[in-house]
């Protein structure tokens, strides 16, 4: 296809397709445990990281990732000891770290000329994936993937019964950093390509679609990396088409996904609740 | 001989003892109740017991009990409805203590985990979602749980509260099975009648041991009768504990926290 023959158009797509295998399932366990803003607060908290790279090394990729990267294990290590203490309840000690750090990087841009730093948390620069950001976001996806292969006991009992764990003498809380370094990790890997705030979509809405799909957490991850990976096909190829941002593209075909399963999952879909069809089970 | 034994034991929270000077055991192959007012510390002493929260001062003896021997069903569960989890694989979290994160399940578990379904009348069930299922049948769940811990203590917080007569009878004629087996249960109740008909022991607790020792002599009127005033006595004009762990006032209200000490 005429399209796919751009060469950054075939990085994109690889882009993307690692952050469907990595961060969607990701998402799944972030939805089920009721954290789908945490990547949103996180992605936030990326910013005072890439201004303060910016500053230090101005546009340099490998500067912006590490400054990213360190931004974001702060803030998830920060609000995890925090809310752990159970002195916070995790969203809200979350919303205090990322708005501190969102203002930490306002006050950082304001005295920089930021805007490759805003426009790539905003919108993303597909280009930006060259060879060290394929790496980077293979090796997100592939780290994810031999986590979740891993530990997915502890994580799916960590977020089922975390009392139950507790009881047990599980390491719940190294599995929820573990988690938390994930998800920072495809984040950065997504951000320089497709901005901060549409890698988090790519994450979470993918997953949320999934439950219209499955009900255990395998089937939902596969839904979520099905729906992610198309979801971010049609985006690049539609952005490309018509010359505009390709994350913003991807998420708003990632939502279209999540109404078409709202409507025919099989899963507590709208049709699947029409009236008479309802008490078909059990 | 005891399972567990309690010496001078002092729970609570942020410092603020809830439970105070206990001084007692669980015998071991016994079906004990732990009954009381609200807010009597039922519930705190049961966490303690399973490890859940640390002694104030004190100490709780497990007479060679690790933490795996013990199955801990609280009063609230916790279980997220909201997670993508079948009942099969709420009741295989019953194998951690044997098989840990990593550990691999054996056609051996599997029988077991289809048996403790059997068990508790869920079979046909296994591959329902836990969004999917009544509290009742949650709550059977949960049990199976228990069995697949094939703990040697037990700890049950008011495990049959909000579920219908049926559901109470299967559960209780389960736990009955538990002593002949060599296990320990301790549960929290608030039926008397039941605790009656259920139970050989009984602590009746009122933020301190009213009486403790076979139900029939724990549960005299006299001895329920000074667990409700006493309970009554922390609402208000009550002496303060000296102890050192004493609770500030809370909530602007002196007595709301104050007890009485003998």
């Amino acid at each position: 296809m005429t399209v796919l023959a751009d060469l950054a158009l075939k990085s994109a797509a690889a882009g993307a397709l690692s952050l469907a295998l990595g961060g969607a399932p990701l998402g799944v366990l972030l939805v089920a445990r009721r954290m789908s803003l945490m990547g949103d607060a996180m992605s936030h908290a990326l910013l005072p990281g890439v201004a303060i790279a910016f500053l230090l090394a101005g546009p340099d990729p490998v500067a912006l990732t590490l400054g990213a990267l360190a931004a974001a294990l702060v803030v998830a290590a920060a609000s995890t000891l925090f809310s752990r203490a159970r002195a916070m309840p995790e969203d809200a000690s979350f919303a205090v770290f990322y708005l501190t750090a969102l203002a930490a990087g306002v006050l950082i841009l304001g005295r920089s000329v930021g805007e490759e730093v805003v426009h790539a948390l905003l919108f993303g620069a597909p280009g930006a994936l060259d060879a060290h950001g394929l790496i980077l976001a293979a090796s997100a996806a592939t780290a994810t993937l031999v986590s979740l292969a891993f530990f997915v006991r502890g994580f799916l009992a960590e977020g089922a019964d975390p009392v139950f764990m507790r009881a047990a003498r599980a390491p719940g809380w190294a599995l929820h950093i573990l988690l938390m370094m994930l998800v920072a990790l495809n984040l950065v890997a997504g951000f320089r390509a497709f901005g901060a705030l549409m890698t988090v979509a790519m994450m979470m809405i993918p997953a949320a679609s999934a439950r219209y799909w499955a009900r255990g957490y395998v089937g939902q991850a596969g839904a979520a990396i099905l729906l992610s990976a198309t979801a971010s096909g049609a985006g690049l190829l539609l952005a490309g088409m018509f010359g505009v941002e390709p994350g913003a593209v991807m998420t708003l075909a990632a939502a279209a996904l999540f109404a078409g399963s709202a409507v025919v999952g099989p899963i507590n879909g709208l049709i699947q609740n029409l009236p008479g069809r309802a008490h078909l089970e059990g | 001989m005891s399972a567990v034994r309690l010496r001078n034991l002092t729970l609570g929270y942020e410092r603020r003892p809830a439970v105070h000077h206990l001084e007692g055991a669980f015998a071991e192959g016994r079906l004990s109740a732990v009954v009381g007012p609200n807010g009597s510390g039922k519930s705190t002493l049961l966490k303690g017991v399973a490890g859940a929260i640390r002694p104030l001062s004190g100490q709780i003896e497990l007479s060679g009990l690790k933490p795996r021997d013990i199955a801990y069903l609280p009063q609230d569960h916790g279980i997220s409805k909201t997670f993508p989890m079948t009942l099969e694989a709420l009741v295989s979290l019953g194998l951690w203590n044997q098989r840990g994160m990593f550990g691999a399940i054996t056609l051996k578990d599997r029988a077991r985990i289809a048996d403790a379904f059997a068990a508790v009348g869920l079979t046909g069930f296994e591959h329902r979602g836990v969004d999917q299922v009544s509290g009742g049948q949650l709550q059977r769940a949960l049990f199976a749980r228990v069995l697949v811990q094939d703990a040697r203590l037990i700890l049950l917080d008011e495990p049959f509260a909000a579920l219908d007569a049926r559901t109470t009878a299967d559960l209780v004629s389960l736990i009955q099975r538990w002593p002949g087996e060599g296990r320990t249960v301790v549960m929290v109740l608030h039926d008397l009648d039941m605790v009656r008909k259920t139970c050989g022991d009984t602590l009746l607790l009122a933020r301190e041991a009213v009486a403790w020792g076979e139900t029939e002599s724990t549960l005299r009127p006299e001895n329920l009768l000074k667990a409700r005033r006493l309970s009554e006595a922390w609402a208000e004009h009550a002496h303060v504990c000296h102890h050192d762990d004493a609770p500030a006032p809370e909530h602007g209200d002196p007595h709301a926290s104050a007890h009485s000490h003998p």
